[in-house]
């Protein structure tokens, strides 16, 4: 065995959960045992030495190894299988636009939200139908849960250490949902975002909680996302005014409503950025007047532009229920997509 | 029958830094503040910069703001930083 990291002997699968939890190394849940061959198996199946290096995160120039990684996510239950994706998120998250070290050490209390499209969603069998942004099944909610244990113990990001969240919310403990690309009758997410539709891709997003909201009374495209950009419009006044990526997690029912009409990603896109606006003013309306100033009549999108907008084909076949995903905080952190089995630091060979 | 099981945590393999020195007064010195930004904390030091003054003799207090109230100083004010004789780091909300 060629791993690096400090070994314990416990006496049995209990005292193991004692001793992590005694540590402050998990997040409050029972872990799965790491063992020598169990995280070996992980490095294998995603063919990458104990030593690799994953990625530094760019503010305290913390190093994470392929090995350490893999150490946290079997203790979130990950199978090997699983754990390419994980490396994929772990490595969009390191990405400088993503500002992982501001994002997790907030007062604003965001989790990372994955989203991950691609054949690899069938081959370790995710859902993006039924109860999509519920821990819908093993994968999602694994990997997700990986996320935590990375921050908690790569990057000292625990409750009242670097993480400072008043609130946090509970996609904290797990955030991951696969887009149901099988029954979407658009581009899928990450081909969206650059990535060629035959390639797996996880997609990162500093995110506030799921608002979840509710249209079955109408079949028109505009009137449904009236209610979308209502939503997002009521983050505007009650959460941060400022522009960012969002997400909206758009249902069968409504989905088959714009697949009817005709309407492409793009045009959902760009009617939310039109319509998902605010005037500072507004803020008047909640009870901060005290910060609108003399600039209530200044505009504010929700939206730098329309490919800010996530949108993402997911949830169970009935009922036209949707959600709008908020930013953390605006622009300071971006969506961040990467392939899975890309290797973003990586020297082209020399032909 | 025992299990032998991993370190999950980075076993403090961050890089090392060091300490600056402390001054032994504050008397004529120049003090730096870099501020996150955010609305609030400008009364707070304003109120600050006062008592350096007043109550300790601060010479000069240099008020600086981050581009990105949620990001690291910008290089411009660090390298700032190497001409004041202590800086504060000013995180406020």
């Amino acid at each position: 065995m060629s791993l690096a990291s400090k070994r314990y002997e416990v006496e049995d699968i209990l005292a193991a959960q004692e001793f992590y939890h005694s540590r402050k190394w998990t997040d409050g849940l029972p872990v799965v045992p790491p063992t020598s061959d169990a995280v070996q198996a992980c490095l294998d199946w995603a063919m990458l030495p104990a030593e690799h290096l994953i990625g530094i995160e760019p503010v305290r120039e913390r190093v994470i190894t392929a090995e350490k990684l893999a150490i946290n996510a079997v203790m979130a239950g990950c199978l090997p299988m699983h754990f390419p994706l994980v490396v994929a998120t772990v490595t969009a998250m390191l990405q400088e636009p993503f500002l992982v070290h501001g994002a997790t050490a907030s007062t604003g209390g965001c989790a990372v939200f994955v989203v991950i499209n691609g054949p690899v969603r069938q081959e370790v069998g995710m859902s993006g139908s039924f109860n999509a942004l519920g821990s819908s099944d093993r994968a999602t909610t694994v990997i997700g849960r990986t996320v935590r244990l990375v921050l908690c113990n790569l990057l000292d990001v625990r409750p009242g250490e670097i993480d400072r969240s008043t609130l946090g919310h509970p996609g904290k403990l797990s955030y991951c949902i696969a887009e149901d690309e099988e029954d979407c009758p658009w581009q899928s997410l990450s081909e969206n975002r650059g990535i060629p539709r035959d390639a797996s891709a996880v997609t990162v997003m500093a995110a506030g909680a799921p608002r979840q909201l509710m249209n079955e009374w109408t079949t028109k495209p505009e009137e449904i996302l009236d209610t979308f950009c209502a939503e997002i419009k009521a983050n505007l006044r009650h959460y941060s005014i400022y522009p960012g990526n969002y997400a909206i997690v758009i249902p069968p029912q409504l989905r088959q409503h714009f697949k009817d009409a005709g309407w492409s990603r793009r045009d959902i896109q760009e009617y939310v950025f039109e319509n998902a606006r605010i005037l500072r003013r507004e803020w008047a309306d909640v009870g901060k007047g005290n910060v609108v100033g003399g600039r209530g009549d200044q505009e504010y999108p929700a939206l730098p532009d329309p490919e800010h907008l996530l949108v993402i084909a997911a949830g169970g076949p009935a009922g036209g229920f949707g959600a709008v995903i908020p930013p953390w905080l605006g622009h300071k952190s971006k969506a961040v997509t990467v392939a899975v089995g890309a290797c973003l630091d990586c020297e082209p060979t020399a032909d | 029958m025992s299990l032998e099981i991993l370190d999950p945590t980075h076993e403090g393999d961050s890089g090392s830094f060091a300490l600056a020195s402390r001054l032994s007064v504050l008397e004529g010195t120049t003090v730096g503040i870099i501020s996150n930004g955010k609305k609030n904390t400008i009364p707070f030091f304003d109120s600050f910069e006062d008592e350096l003054k007043t109550t300790y003799g601060v010479a000069e207090v240099v008020r600086t703001i981050k581009s990105n109230y949620s990001a690291p100083a910008d290089a411009h004010l660090v390298e700032e930083a190497e001409n004041w004789d202590a800086v504060v780091a000013g995180i406020g909300d």
